[in-house]
């Protein structure tokens, strides 16, 4: 039950932005990515999901043991793959109950009505899919769509950016039980402001220009890098303590 | 009131828009009019193609054969009166009072056909005075033959102060190939009184439709037109007009899902006769294979302190499909608030990824996506609505198979 990334290289409209990362995630850990802006971390997580703005340009990416590789992203989906969007798109007409009911149906959904309680999207159920959502509500119906596909592994980008205290918290108490359930986590946070609230992080991983940097147990990086940012962080992290 | 000269040589003439059809290609069959116990199983089939349960039908036109239901009797308990045309035109003196006021007979051929050859079949149903009709009244034309014309004059009277929703299904038996559907309707909406109408049409490939509608709106009403066409077409061609006293509300809506080698021309267009007076205008067009439509929506203003938006939107689901969106407003007077907007585009590609990384096939995403286009929020009631909503789930589903 592994992720395992084979010196994956990704490119987004033909520039090479993740540039040989290798990685491997087993069943029931719970791994972080950090790293600047632009750093290239949400193109990881779409290359693992497999969306179609990105393409693999090298490397592999083998899920339980197959190469999915090429596979379209609603086959991983299938294989129980699912990513909370950084920025979903807005869509006019299609209400987040709409979407709900679909994938009730393919995924069947024995904890819809305790999912919606944890994550408070009963209040925005009947807008139109993330039109007009405050960043926190973007956040809550992102994480509660995920967890409706109850995932083997999920790939949470930045969900604690633009989030209110209050949101912050229930998105911690989400990811929670979700690890609680042997879900495999990639989690890419800029800020950092959910994994205060998070137990056992097996690992943290440094991504700069595309490239892991670094990795090492939260206790060794995170103290490092948020008290003196990636650059600095970095120098003291690699020149050795 | 019309000379029969004019009328006939209006046989000669085409229509402003839309391919010309020589109409003596076509059968007329001859006009029977009567009553039904039950309804015949084609049409039954035919019905629920556009989603209607056929026990609820009040009047069933197959081809010119015209009958009444006993749904009727129902409908008299309110002192609702739905009658074939006809037969109308002989008891009631307000049908031919009403009778080819708002449409002239001698507008074009097919205008000048249904009044010359039509035997004035189709539906009356005239409400009563302050009646809030609680039932939705709901009436389907169905073509069962090859190579038929079928002609409709429908005439509706909503009185003072009442209320009444008008479902109105056509649909073409399974088989038929060709033909041509004619439908006369004059609505009228008297002072304070709301009527919806709800068209859904279900046609069939070698088929012309040249439907032509007038609604007249009296003071303090409200008319709804909610139009939706899906299935494959030779070629449909309507373009109601609605004329719109002091203090009135209109909501025009077209949905249509134009596909193969049909022309869809398809649009409505207001005239804003007194203060007060208000329409939205609303399209969405989903286009695909080589088909051709061509939205129209046009809105006039004859006097200030009114209000109308034209919203045309469309959606190009193949390459060589081809949305022509054409809005226009015209004001004659200072005061009148007219604004449009048209858009046409392509399924937005980031969409159809992020559902897809959802678990839907890019098929069941762009189906998704189609059915959220066509969502508006027009303002039926809830029953009609969920009819509504089952049709447009079929369109979107078939929009993208
Ligand atoms: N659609 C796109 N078109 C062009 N460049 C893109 C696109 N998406 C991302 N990029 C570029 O790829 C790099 C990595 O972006 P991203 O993965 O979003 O970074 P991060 O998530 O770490 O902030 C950036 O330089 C960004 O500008
Ligand atoms: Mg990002």
């Amino acid at each position: 039950m592994t992720l395992e990334l084979v010196n994956l290289r990704v490119c987004v409209e033909d520039r090479e932005v993740i540039k040989g990362v290798s990685l491997r995630v087993e069943r029931g850990e719970v791994h972080v990515v950090v790293g600047p802006n632009g750093s290239g971390k949400s193109t990881l997580l779409s290359a693992i999901m497999g969306l179609r703005k990105v393409k693999v340009c090298g490397g592999s990416i083998i899920f339980e043991g197959r190469d999915i590789t090429d596979m379209p992203s609603y086959e991983r989906a299938k294989l129980g793959i699912a990513l909370a969007h950084q920025n979903p798109p807005e869509i006019k007409g299609v209400r987040l109950l709409d979407v709900m009911n679909a994938m009730a149906k393919k995924y069947g959904c024995s904890d819809c009505t305790s999912l919606t309680k944890t994550l408070l999207v009963d209040s925005f159920l009947s807008r139109n899919l993330f039109v007009g959502f405050s960043g926190g509500e973007k956040k809550r119906a992102e994480l509660f769509l995920l967890m409706l596909q109850n995932p083997e592994l999920a790939l949470l980008d930045e969900p604690d950016s633009g989030v209110d205290v209050e949101s912050i918290g229930m998105l911690a108490r989400a990811i929670e039980s979700l690890r609680n359930r042997g879900t495999r986590i990639i989690l890419v946070t800029h800020t950092g402001a959910i994994m205060e609230k998070l137990s056992r992080i097996n690992k943290v991983h440094v991504l700069i220009d595309g490239r892991i940097v670094y990795s090492d147990s939260p206790d060794v990086v995170l103290p490092v890098i948020f008290k003196l940012g990636f650059k600095k962080g970095l120098e003291v992290l690699v020149g050795g303590v | 009131m019309y000379s029969s000269e004019q009328v006939l040589r209006a046989l000669e003439k085409p229509a402003l828009y839309g391919p010309d059809i020589d109409l003596s290609k076509y059968r007329i069959e001859e006009p029977d009019v009567g009553e039904a116990r039950e309804v015949d199983q084609v049409v039954v089939n035919a019905a629920s193609r556009v989603g209607l349960d056929s026990s609820s039908l009040a009047y069933v036109q197959k081809n010119e054969q015209a009958l009444a239901t006993m749904m009727t009797k129902l409908l008299e308990k309110y002192g609702v009166v739905v009658l074939p045309t006809r037969e109308a035109l002989s008891r009631e003196s307000i049908a031919r009072e009403l009778a080819w006021r708002l449409v002239d007979p001698a507008k074009d051929k097919y205008t000048a056909f249904t009044y010359l050859y039509g035997g004035e079949v189709g539906y009356f149903i005239y409400v009563p005075p302050g009646v809030k009709v609680p039932i939705p009244i709901y009436t389907c034309l169905s073509i069962v033959s090859n190579n038929v014309v079928q002609t409709s004059h429908n005439i509706v009277y909503v009185d003072e102060g009442a209320e009444a929703h008008l479902v109105t299904g056509c649909a073409i038996s399974h088989g038929v190939k060709d033909g041509i559907h004619i439908g006369i309707s004059e609505f009228y909406v008297a002072r304070n009184a709301k009527l919806t109408f709800t068209m859904l049409h279900a046609w069939a490939r070698g088929l012309h439709v040249r439907p032509r509608t007038a609604v007249k709106v009296g003071e303090g009403g409200e008319y709804v037109n909610y139009y939706v066409t899906y299935s494959p077409v030779a070629s449909i061609q309507t373009y109601p007009v609605v004329y719109l006293g002091r203090n009135t509300r209109a909501y025009l809506a077209s949905i249509i899902a134009s596909s193969e080698e049909g022309v869809y021309d398809v649009g409505s267009r207001a005239v804003l006769e007194k203060p007060g007076a208000a329409v939205e205008n609303v399209s969405r067009v989903v286009a695909r294979d080589v088909s051709e439509t061509y939205a129209r929506a046009e809105i006039e203003a004859l006097e200030s302190d009114t209000k109308g938006h034209i919203e045309c939107l469309g959606l190009l689901l193949s390459t060589n499909a081809v949305i022509s969106s054409i809005p226009v407003i015209t004001s004659r007077k200072r005061g009148a608030l007219l604004s449009h907007e048209a858009a046409i585009g392509l399924v937005a590609e980031e969409e159809i990824d992020y559902l897809m990384s959802r678990g839907f096939t890019e098929e069941e995403a762009k189906s998704v996506l189609v059915r959220g286009f066509m969502n508006i929020d027009a303002p039926l009631p809830p029953s009609i609505k969920k009819q509504v909503d089952y049709i447009l789930d079929m369109v979107a589903k078939y929009a993208v198979g």
